[in-house]
Parts: C-alpha cells; structure tokens; sequence
C-alpha cells in the first residue's frame, strides 16, 4: 500500500504545476460561491439550516465531502485504467501482491489529496469568508470520515467489479453520482425535498456522511449526537463492502477464465 | 527447486467467441468455445532455456499468460516449481519473473529507480534487499548511469533492460518473457539478448521460459523449442532434434514442415 502511494505521489509530483494549481482552485471555488451564497435568500431555507449556520457554511461543506463519494467511485476505477493504459497492469498483477490490495493501494493517494484539499477548502472559507471552524468535534468529524469513506470504498469496489467486466465507466457511477447529488443535501436541506424523494435520500450513504459532518462541523454535535449518521454508515459499509468483495472476486475470476484481464 | 521448473499437463484453454451489437454485453457470460490451447504437455527442467514458437495465434501467449495466473486454464494442469497455477497463484507469482516486450511497461514519469522500489516493495522485499538488489541488478545490466532519470526519457532499448531487471527483482526462479525484443530495433534487440545470454542465463543460470517470432533469437537463446500450432504442441525439443524431426536443415523450414505447410527452398 505504501509503495503504491510513493507511486503516485511521485507520478503527481512529475506535474508540478498541476500539482499546485489544483490547490489553489480551491481557493477561486470558495471564493465563487461564497459571494454567489449571499445572493441566495429564502425564509424556508434559514428555517431548514441547523441554527446560527449560514447558508455558505452549509453548502461549502457540502460540496467538499460530496467528492469523497466521486473519489471512491472514480479512483478504483482511473486506478485500473491507468495500469492498463500505461501497459503496467500486467506486470503489477504478476507481483506478490494481490489486486484488491493494489486498488487499494491505488485509492489512498487520491483520498489523502481529497483530505488535504477540502482541509484548504475550509481553511480558505475561515480564513476569508467567515466559515466557522470554532467548537467544531473534530474526532466526530473524523470518525464520520472514516465511516464513509468504507461505506463509499464499497460502492467503487462494485464500480470497480463491474469495470473488469463490462470495460468501460460504470452507469452505476452517474446513477449514484447523479442520484445523491439531488438528495443527499449537498447544496440544500434534505428536509426542502418532497417526501418521496426524502424517502430516497435515507437509502444513500452520502445523506448520512453529509449530516452527520455537518452536525460535528457546524452543529458541534457530541460523539452521542453523531451516532445515528455514525450508525448508518457502518451499516451501509458491513452490507457493501463483503458483497463488494464477493462480486470483486467474481468478475476478476471471470476475466481470467475470458481472457479479458487486461483488456480496455 | 526440484526436478521440474515449469510443469504442464493435457493444458486446454477456450475463450468465448467474439460477438458484436447487443449480443457484446453478453460476451462476458458466453460459453468458451474458442480452443487456444489444446491438450499441450511439457516440462523446463531448472537452468533451461525453453523457447515456444508458432505462428501468431498458436497459444504462445495464451500458455505464457496461464502460468503467470494472469488466465485459467479450461482443463489440464500447470504448475510452477510444484505449485499450481490455478490452486495457489500467490505462491506461483513468488516463483516467476515476468517481461514483455510491448512498447509501455513501466512508469514512464517515474524513474527508473523509482519504478524499481515502487516493484520491490508490491514484492514484499524490505528496504535493505531493495536497495542491495537494484545496485546489484542495474550493476550487471549497466543501467546505474540511467537510473535517476524519468522513463520517459530512456531509449526503447534501456526500457527494456529496466523492464528486466523489474523481473529479476525478487531473485525469481523461473523467467518468463513473451516476445522480449518485439518493439526493439535490430541493433538493440541483439544488444539485449547479448544481456540475456551472457548475464542472465550464463551468470545467474536462470530458468527461462520465452516465446519469440524472430527465429535467430531462438536459435542463439534456446537450449530446448515447443513448437505450437493453433493451440497444440507439435513438437518439443533440441533444435536438432527439431530439424532432425523435420528432415529440413533450418528452423524456419522446420516449422513450415512441422505445420503441414511445404516448405520454400527457393531463397
């Protein structure tokens, strides 16, 4: 795993100034909707925001984990196709290392550069736009962290799965892409939603991530608070990762009988 | 190691017929019908050369990419210094060092130590022996000069060296390469099978297992040929065994011969 990390830190440290500028996009994101909240005035919207919060607190956390749920999904699958498309798949496949642990290996980078980049997010929001880091429960927030991303690890092992198989980007991708970022209160209170669609939003994972990092962030809510969203989580993560691993493990077995291993 | 480095028996592998429109989505389900390999047997004994040779699609690849785990054999058995390939891959991958002579195979903006380490460690070799063995390793493919630089901007030749020394890396029993010199120009092909004999299977003895189209190669490396031909093996032995078998003075007429096609004396 470490050794697929050093990877890809040294491969993103080849693009120099990539490596930089993307950091610093985050600073023009922040400050893009931060002036585009304050235009945004709804009596129904205060009323469904946890109290004292404002609206460019609520929605600047909600961007910044929302991605945790496109990395999961994404980086299991750029993982693959990059070895395959550098032609290295083969020969990391021959290694002693087993493939689940190198997809593995291959998601830690882009969660650590997730991590580092909404930390700059939020520290760009406190430090210019009044985003209120005071008081927060910082081990909730992690634990809410952790809980999801092994409940969205899951999801990309499934993408993952069906990306051996079938070759190509998964629709399950821009379905839960899709899906959750209309319900699960990215941008709005899931409570602004008609019923039916709040009914959905409690059957995606990132609902639950969202409310429960917003409840430590911005609600300073104690670790008993946190642990109906801390609940869910683990939950969907003990469904989601074993049948993950199942279906993981099926789809590499049927490459390898179809001689598709190393194909795209 | 015992008796046998590479062991195969009765090995057959079908793949599923190739399908186009709405049918492609099913591919993945489709029953193997397709023979790639069929009822093919041979051993490489430990510090043997063997070269497979046959035409594109005889199942040169197909048998290589079986007893790297990278396929499943259909029905037979293979089995890599006593472990088989399809019960125990861990272990097998331990025995083998494997290249391939495509045109990307390693990290072209890593360099080339970095591709080296980032490969020793997925072999669970400590930091000690890492270093020990690339020293070693780039030492006696002459690469120390090279190694700091990105891939990338390596000739097709030194990449291929690297590539070698990847598979060298974890002092593996067994060397397997499919079409080793397939992207290298002439002068760096015989350059890199130079490397090979002297270094690699005269100094360390290697066991090598090596598919190749370019029969001089074979010549020049291989102590023993299992020639294939649509996925059967035809005939496995000394070069002049295979001539003698033939009735033909050169290999590339023995082939032809061996594979029911007449062959050309007219060059």
């Amino acid at each position: 795993m470490a050794a697929l990390f050093r990877r890809d830190l040294a491969v993103a440290r080849s693009y120099r100034a990539a490596f930089f500028l993307e950091l610093f996009e985050t600073l023009f994101a922040a400050a893009g909707f931060y002036f585009l909240s304050r235009f945004i005035e709804s009596p129904q919207l205060e009323r469904a925001l946890p109290q004292g919060t404002t609206y460019f607190s609520f929605a600047l956390v909600g961007l910044a984990f929302f991605d945790y749920l496109s990395v999961a999904l994404r980086a299991f699958d750029e993982g693959l196709r990059d070895a395959r498309q550098n032609g290295t798949l083969e020969h990391l496949l021959v290694t002693q290392t087993s493939l689940p642990v190198i997809l593995a290996g291959s998601i830690l980078y882009p969660f650590v550069l997730l991590s580092l980049r909404t930390a700059i997010y939020l520290g760009w929001g406190a430090a210019l736009f009044g985003f209120p880091l005071g008081g927060a429960n910082w081990l909730g927030a992690f634990l809410v962290l952790a809980a999801s991303i092994l409940a969205f690890s899951g999801l990309g092992v499934l993408s993952a799965s069906y990306l051996l198989v079938f070759k190509r980007g998964s629709p399950m991708n821009w379905a839960l892409v899709g899906i959750s970022s209309v319900v699960s209160g990215m941008m709005y209170p899931v409570s602004v939603l008609p019923v039916w669609l709040q009914r959905v939003a409690r059957l995606v994972p990132v609902t639950y991530a969202l409310e429960g990092m917003r409840s430590a962030l911005l609600g300073h809510a104690g670790l008993r608070d946190l642990w109906p969203s801390l609940a869910a989580l683990l939950i969907f993560a003990a469904i989601l990762l074993p049948f993950s691993f199942v279906t993981f493990s099926w789809a590499l077995r049927r490459t390898k009988i179809t001689g598709t291993l190393t194909h795209f | 190691m015992g008796k046998v480095a590479v062991s195969v028996e009765n090995l057959e592998k079908y793949f599923s017929p190739v399908t186009s429109g709405w049918r492609a989505l099913l591919q993945p389900m489709a029953k193997p019908t397709v023979p790639a390999l069929r009822g093919v047997s041979l051993d490489v004994k430990p510090g043997e050369v063997l070269a497979l040779v046959g035409a594109n699609g005889a199942g040169k690849s197909t048998l290589l990419r079986i007893l790297t785990t990278l396929l499943l054999p259909t029905r037979g058995r293979a089995e890599v210094c006593g472990f088989d390939v399809a019960r125990e891959p861990a272990r097998v991958r331990r025995q083998l060092g494997y290249h391939t002579g495509a045109d990307a195979c390693l990290y072209a903006r890593l360099s080339g130590r970095e591709n080296l380490e980032l490969f020793a460690g997925l072999n669970n070799m400590s930091r000690t022996d890492t270093l020990l063995r690339i020293a070693e390793l780039t030492g006696l493919l002459g690469l120390k000069a090279l190694l700091d630089r990105q891939v990338r901007t390596l000739s097709t030749g030194n990449i291929h060296r690297l590539g070698l020394a990847r598979a060298l890396l974890h002092k593996p029993s067994v060397l397997i390469l499919d079409e080793p010199t397939r992207s290298l120009d002439p002068l760096a092909a015989a350059e890199f099978r130079r490397f090979l004999l002297q270094r690699i299977i005269a100094e360390l003895g290697a066991t090598v297992l090596f598919a190749s189209h370019t029969l001089a190669e074979v010549e020049q490396l291989a102590g023993r040929i299992a020639v294939l031909d649509k996925g059967r093996l035809l005939i496995c032995g000394t070069l002049s065994g295979v001539k003698a078998a033939a009735g033909e003075e050169t290999l590339e007429s023995s082939l032809e011969v061996l594979a029911g096609r007449p062959a050309d004396h007219t060059s």
